[in-house]
């Protein structure tokens, strides 16, 4: 089971990586998306293999558990996850309209920063 | 974000809108030891209201809802933060709670209740709040309507703001460009 | 009243409260002004109180450490926390003073004091995973300023600055994890106990450099700060001000705890490399500089700089070379936000902050002038303004362990300081040109420049008062590196929870 996870976070990361380099806007949000999923994996794992334990639900079963704090931890993650990305798509939109494109080379085709008014 | 002009679909919204926040408010209650609480219960009201919009239109929601979002995610961060803020005036640490157990409570039988339910009841309203106000100014953006609603624009922006949906509708035929 | 989380919690109560205000207003400023105050005193109590006691500790829902989330408060957290505290009061009256309230965004405020929150509960959390959590705070906070005020063409420089803070705390999130597998526990004082055994296992190095490569990216340290110069610019001058003081230095005293507290102190290689990356912030930071034709460019650039010389100091890891960081820490925050403001009032008066299009502000407003020479030659580190103190204190350090080349750099980026500096006052002050207009009609220029004056009678004072400010220092690099005294305090918490013993 670990291997198998350990496998599948390596394949998100790659994935992530790969969109997020590219220059579409949606690919670079769902880059960003598949990045903190491969991440909030990655916390899921370290709570051990959970063959045979229980859910960690108060009440319930009598066997071993599994380590509920990674979870809880992930729970987190992902309820910070949702505002970032949601702050992005915003963001990404606003570029939209602002800048009629979608294109992220578009966009800083013209950059000269070393002088600003 | 209009949704489709069916009247079975805006018939069949308004009985699935109560039956999601039944599911949301027993979410909310069981979250302190089962799976559930303030955040998924807040998700799941705020997917309610969102299928209100698809249903009846986003431009409609304002005067339905009678309340602005994101006031009420402030009145949610404010009792969340004074449930932690309270034993403080005790003495007792940040964010310590405290349980009773009620016995014989009508219709109920025994219950037990405690500071965490007042804790998930802000956690509630923040995600509700958060949660569509997100989507909605979205959905009205795209729409080529002013993102924010003139009472909303009386708080939330600065008189020196130009809205961007001025300048840019949804369809009127700007270049895209969407290739790599 | 438990001291050690109100830093906390006022700002976000405060946050909340101008929320519901709705409309700028002057008693909605005064409201902001006194709950600044208030951070300000609570802060200075906080530093009172640590410097003659142990450290602080609450723990959260009193669940005892290591189960529960403890708050601790150390000498070092409440000289960051004053240090905040001071910045924020000091940019948010800037702030009053360059626009009225009219035309005031509703929403900075509020989100001024959502980032302050963030800043205070990163200085005070005693737990990696709660760390992570004040970052994102600081961060959402961080880039919803950074886009609230900003024009078309600015608002492109936010995609870059979010896109690489996102990639930082997912690696975050992840160091998290491994820490938790690695260590079973997240929090610092009990990480501190079970690492001192395993120093030699490979992993804990790994960790260290994963978590090297996150807090590098927060503080701006080569090659991980293309985020920083093109970002800071867009900011209107107040937030700038904050932005500037405060953003990157959490990273550097993420990295002073992390490494001082938490890992085993005999990672040599990974506080060797921290040096060496220190020294090449220090010159690309410095070269950066020289390369920008407007105030604010230059100034955002030379933070990197000045980034470099406390990030020397923490890799040379020697208590008195934490002190020395710690020092240029205080001297850094008050110097570089004083001199955006400065910047900012100087491209109010001249209506541009470019260089080529900048002069006369010298013969028509002396005072700024005065004030800008201060912090710029206190920046540029001569005596016997602060950042002079700091200078040597670091350089004295390598010189004991033989740094040769990094002293080097380290003279001679501030050699390229001093130089960019005068760059920025033969243009704007001392030059004269005809057709830039000097607008000294305009009344609020004076108002913000004596908000500056406040900052900078501050930054004389640790100047001329070096010696008691090194002593505070001293005190805070000693209690930062006593592991054991942490540990003990955290642990001594009585609460709910086995408290497990040392």
């Amino acid at each position: 089971m670990q291997i198998e996870t350990a496998l599948l976070i390596g394949v998100l990361f790659a994935c992530a990586t790969y969109l997020i380099l590219q220059n579409s806007f949606v690919k670079i949000l769902f880059g960003f998306i598949v990045l903190s999923n491969a991440a909030n994996l990655v916390l899921l794992s370290m709570s051990g293999a959970p063959d045979g334990r229980e859910a960690p639900i108060a009440g319930q079963g009598a066997g071993p558990m599994v380590d509920p704090l990674p979870q809880a931890l992930i729970l987190t993650a992902i309820v910070i996850g949702f505002g970032v990305t949601a702050y992005l798509v915003v963001l990404l939109y606003r570029l939209f309209l602002d800048q009629k494109t979608t294109n992220a080379a578009e966009l800083y085709a013209d950059q000269d920063t070393s002088e600003h008014t | 974000m209009m949704g489709p002009q069916s009247y079975i679909f805006e018939r069949l919204v308004r009985v699935v809108f109560f039956l999601v926040n039944m599911v949301a408010l027993y979410l909310l209650l069981r979250g302190h030891n089962w799976p559930g609480g303030g955040f998924i219960a807040g998700l799941a009201s705020a997917s309610s209201l969102i299928l209100l919009s698809l249903a009846l239109g986003v431009a409609a929601m304002p005067r339905i809802l009678r309340f602005d979002p994101v006031r009420l995610a402030a009145a949610g961060l404010l009792v969340a933060a004074l449930t932690g803020a309270a034993p403080l005036l005790a003495g007792r640490p940040f964010l310590e709670h405290f349980h009773t157990h009620l016995h014989g409570v009508p219709l109920l039988g025994d219950v037990h209740v405690g500071t965490p339910l007042l804790f998930d009841l802000g956690v509630y309203l923040l995600v509700v709040g958060i949660a569509c106000k997100l989507i909605f100014v979205l959905a009205q953006s795209t729409q080529g309507l002013r993102a924010l609603v003139a009472e909303e624009e009386r708080r939330y922006s600065s008189p020196l703001e130009q809205p961007l949906e001025e300048t840019a509708g949804p369809d009127d035929g700007k270049e895209r460009t969407d290739a790599d | 009243m438990n001291l050690a989380i109100q830093p906390v919690l006022l700002p976000l109560l405060t946050a909340v409260a101008l929320l519901f205000w709705g409309r700028p207003s002057p008693g909605r400023r005064a409201f902001t002004a006194i709950s600044a105050g208030a951070q300000l005193v609570v802060a200075g109590f906080l530093i009172h109180l640590t410097y003659t006691q142990p450290p602080l500790v609450m723990p959260m829902g009193n669940w005892a450490a290591p189960y529960g989330i403890v708050v601790v408060a150390d000498l070092l957290a409440a000289i960051m926390l004053g240090l905040s505290s001071f910045t924020a009061l000091a940019t948010i009256l800037y702030g009053y003073c360059e626009a009225s309230p009219r035309i005031e965004h509703p929403l900075r405020l509020p989100l001024v004091q959502f980032l302050v929150t963030g800043i205070n509960l990163a200085f005070l959390t005693g737990d990696l995973f709660n760390l992570f959590v004040a970052f994102e705070v600081m961060l959402i906070a961080s880039y919803a300023l950074l886009t609230l005020e900003a024009d078309n063409w600015d608002v492109k420089q936010a995609f870059p600055y979010l896109a690489i803070n996102l990639v930082g705390s997912t690696l975050f999130l992840c160091g998290a994890g491994f820490a938790y597998r690695l260590f079973g526990t997240l929090n610092f004082a009990d990480i501190a106990l079970r690492a001192r055994a395993m120093s030699d296992d490979p992993r804990v190095t790994a960790l260290a450099l994963l978590l090297l490569v996150v807090f590098g990216l927060k503080a701006g340290v080569f090659p991980l700060y293309c985020w920083l110069p093109n970002s800071y610019p867009i900011l209107p001058a107040p937030v700038a001000g904050l932005y500037s003081g405060m953003l990157t230095k959490v990273g550097v005293y993420v990295l002073l705890r992390v490494l001082g507290t938490v890992l085993p102190h005999d990672l040599a290689g990974v506080h060797t490399l921290l040096a060496w990356l220190a020294g090449a912030t220090m010159i690309f930071g410095v070269l950066g500089a020289i390369s920008r034709n407007f105030i604010r460019g230059i100034l955002s650039y030379h933070i990197l700089s000045q980034i470099g010389f406390m990030v020397l100091a923490i890799g040379l890891f020697t208590p008195f070379a934490f002190a020395a960081c710690i020092f240029y820490i205080i001297h850094h925050i008050i110097v570089k936000s004083s001199l955006f403001l400065v910047g900012g009032t100087a491209a109010l008066l001249n209506r541009t902050d470019n260089l080529d299009r900048m002069g006369n502000l010298w013969r028509q407003t002396p005072l700024l002038g005065v004030l800008f020479l201060l912090q710029a030659l206190s920046l540029a580190g001569l005596p016997p303004l602060s950042g002079f103190w700091g200078k040597y204190a670091i350089l004295v350090v390598g010189l004991e362990q033989r740094e040769f080349v990094l002293v080097g750099l380290a003279i001679l980026a501030s050699i390229l300081t001093l130089f960019s500096m005068l760059k920025i006052w033969n243009a704007a002050f001392w030059g004269s040109s005809e057709e830039c207009e000097v607008c000294v009609w305009d009344w609020r220029w004076l108002r913000m420049s004596r908000v500056v004056a406040g900052m900078v009678a501050v930054s004389l004072a640790i100047g001329l008062g070096a010696e008691g400010v090194f002593r505070v220092a001293n005190r805070a690099a000693v209690q930062v590196l006593d592991q054991e005294a942490y540990a003990r305090a955290v642990f001594s918490v009585t609460a709910k929870g086995t408290p497990a013993g040392p």
